[in-house]
């Protein structure tokens, strides 16, 4: 017979959702610990704990009873939570399974860095890997990265409309180097549209870190 | 917790020295020019207490002491009762309340038809008006077509006052219909002395200008500071026709018209509550109308906030637009008119709700519209806050200059929920996004908005059988003022 959920298991779990929601991220963390000394599977904690928890975060985003503070801390919360739980999966000998890996960066010539660190984060708490290349990224750094990493996701943003093209010119490099069928691109940024997106030949546009989010899922078949 | 209002008053419009000069033109208008009044017992008490009646023409000249003692019964501050004590709001010379209303004869309605308003429009535009957060005194906002004119006052308190919790701006044609509004109240409250103690509803006694209170109007004011029923003394001038067209000439009239109630019903109940109010614009020399969103016309009504807080009384401003649909018109119209008086210190906006086309018109969707307006401009009216916590110089600390960003801090979340204003049909999209969203403007958000919050159901504010009761009440009053009518042909 498969133990069943003891109360403080089950407790333990809910308030790791509840600390997720909120953003607390050194109660996340602290959570994530006593759920390990519980006996609790953090392969669990972190589909029935974490999980439930970022996407009530990205349901009340969307419904616009969250707004980003209140994201950001709780895709702080988390990554500590993630990090303490998938910590102990390696010390016993596994390994959790990252969705995909995602190179992402603000194009050369573009130091705005919020957006772009937003949707890193909600990617993050949704089980990616995330390899943030940071502002003013040239189009050799994405190419090398995507390569060195096997990212199977690229994406970059641009906040200036003068930044933008630049966009495409990384796409263009990317098939120049027989890298573009490797790797999904996706684009973002206040002035980028979903015209201009297919304009340049990216695969998908995201309005904001939970759209961002739900795009790469399903570019990935992962919807 | 009763509702507090947040002070306005940053801005003036009058200086100190000319402030003072209005004040001495008041007084020598109320006593040398005086104010004509047809109400004979009314002359008789002010006569009674040292004012000089020139009795074959009815005019009554008031005496700067004998307005002084008024102004010293007249209260600066009191609470106008809800129906629960979460509606009651505390007064006083610096918060500011919003009314609705006022009185409309035809709706635009939610197919964009413009037609007589009927009673269905009067119930459902005041559950409409309940709904909204920043409305705190509820008034009747259309006169409906199906409803008899003689005694149709009766017929919108049953109304409005069984809906809405909130203090009800009433008026009356007769004493006798005060009476009835104090019986009807009674149901709810439980005796006529609970109206005495904490009355749930006001009088608005409209003066006529230049300086003549009609026989209803000091029969009605003194029959509700009988009962202690808060008064809302006003003057509808109609600058450079009925009141002169320099704003200095109308706010001197204005001033002395109202100060003359004020007196009167200080003598009649010492202590009755009274509001300074006027709901008055300029004449469009073009084509004769009133025009209540007209520059001019808010600045009569910012200013008279500084005259009003001179002779020690709460002031009621503020007045409906010109525009005949909710579009660009109606948007400036009524943001100019809502925030200047806000700043100005106006403590009750009136007709600040849906009231378009010369007041003439309700919209159900500008209802909503308006909310979002008074909301912005309240928020901007709020200011902001300075002190160390808020001068974030640790926090700046913390950061520091090398790249980071404070939307990931704790005290960004906590701040920002308290100091935002959250617009709710307000669109800060990009074109895609809006589009995506169904590119709604302005006028369509309204629309639905106003759709689903009248597809629901809420309870009313008195029960069924109190519902029933007042409606007898109201229909025995109008039944009555009807026989009066036909007695005195």
């Amino acid at each position: 017979m498969q133990l069943g959920t003891t109360g403080g298991e089950s407790a333990v779990l809910r308030a790791l959702t509840e600390s997720v929601i909120g953003g607390e991220a050194e109660q996340t963390m602290s959570l994530a610990r006593q759920a390990l000394e519980l006996g609790l599977e953090p392969m669990r904690a972190i589909d029935e704990g974490l999980i439930p928890g970022i996407m009530e975060v990205g349901r009340r985003f969307e419904s616009h009873e969250f707004f980003l503070p209140e994201l950001i801390m709780a895709a702080e919360a988390m990554k500590k939570g993630m990090a303490v739980l998938e910590e102990a999966i390696v010390a016993r000998g596994g390994k959790r399974e990252a969705l995909a890996t995602v190179v992402l960066g603000t194009v050369k010539g573009d130091i705005h860095d919020i957006g772009k660190s937003i949707v890193g984060a909600m990617l993050t708490a949704h089980g990616f890997v995330v390899v943030d290349l940071g502002v003013d990224v040239p189009a050799e750094r994405f190419l090398t990265e995507v390569e060195k990493q096997g990212a199977q996701v690229l994406g970059m943003s641009a906040l200036l409309p003068t930044t933008m093209p630049y966009m495409q010119h990384v796409i263009e490099e990317l098939t120049r180097r027989g890298l573009r069928d490797r790797v999904k691109v996706v684009v973002g940024g206040a002035p980028v549209t979903p015209a201009y997106a297919e304009r340049i030949g990216a695969d998908g546009y995201g309005d904001d870190a939970i759209s961002g989010v739900r795009v790469v899922r399903s570019l990935l078949g992962l919807a | 917790m009763p509702r507090r209002g947040l002070c306005g008053g940053l801005l003036k419009f009058i200086r100190e020295d000319d402030l003072e000069q209005i004040r001495f033109a008041v007084i020598e208008v109320l006593s040398e020019v005086g104010v004509l009044m047809e109400y004979r017992p009314a002359l008789e008490l002010l006569a009674d207490h040292g004012a000089e009646v020139d009795w074959a023409h009815s005019i009554v000249r008031i005496p700067e002491g004998l307005l002084q003692k008024a102004l010293l019964t007249a209260p600066s501050r009191f609470t106008l009762y809800g129906k629960t004590p979460e509606w009651d709001v505390k007064v006083d010379l610096e918060r500011v309340y919003t009314i609705g209303g006022s009185c409309a004869l035809s709706v635009l309605d939610l197919d964009g038809v413009h037609r007589p308003a009927v009673r269905k429009d009067l119930v459902d535009l005041t559950r409409l008006l309940e709904a909204m957060p920043n409305l705190d005194i509820m008034h009747q906002i259309v006169v409906p077509s199906d409803v008899p004119e003689l005694g149709y006052e009766l017929i919108n308190f049953a109304t409005c006052y069984s809906i809405s919790k909130r203090n009800y701006y009433s008026q009356a044609q007769s004493a006798e219909s005060v009476r009835d509004q104090v019986r009807m109240a009674a149901v709810f409250q439980g005796s006529e002395e609970a109206v005495r103690r904490r009355p749930t509803f006001t009088e608005v006694v409209c003066m006529v200008s230049p300086l003549k209170h009609e026989k209803q109007n000091s029969e009605v004011l003194m029959e509700s500071a009988r009962w202690g029923i808060p008064l809302y003394i006003e003057v509808d001038a109609l600058c450079g026709a009925t009141t002169p067209a320099p704003i200095a000439g109308t706010l001197v009239e204005s001033g002395a018209n109202v100060l003359a109630g004020v007196v009167l019903a200080q003598l009649v109940n010492p202590g009755v509550p009274c509001i300074y109010s006027i709901a008055s614009g300029i004449m469009d020399m073009s084509n004769g109308a009133y025009s209540g969103a007209a520059p001019e016309t808010t600045l009569i009504h910012a200013a008279t906030a500084q005259v009003a807080h001179r002779f020690g009384l709460p002031y009621q401003g503020g007045t409906g637009i010109d525009a005949k649909l909710p579009d660009a018109q109606a948007g400036y119209e009524r943001a100019l008119q809502v925030l200047t008086n806000i700043l100005a210190g106006t403590n009750f906006v009136h007709l600040s709700y849906g009231m378009m086309e010369q007041m003439l018109l309700a919209s159900y969707e500008q209802v909503v519209i308006d909310e979002e307006i008074i909301g912005a401009a309240y928020r901007i009216a709020r200011g902001f806050e300075v002190n160390d916590y808020t001068l974030s110089v640790d926090l700046l600390a913390r950061i520091g200059p090398l790249g980071g960003h404070f939307l990931r801090e704790r005290e960004t979340r906590e701040f920002y929920r308290k100091d935002r204003w959250l617009p709710t049909i307000t669109d800060r999209n990009t074109w895609d996004t809006w589009q995506a969203a169904g590119g709604k403007d302005m006028r369509q958000a309204a629309n639905e908005r106003a759709r689903a919050i009248l597809a629901r159901e809420e309870p009313w504010a008195v029960t069924p059988e109190q519902a029933e009761e007042i409606e007898r009440i109201a229909q025995d009053g109008v039944a009555r003022a009807q026989a009066r009518r036909q007695q005195l042909q």
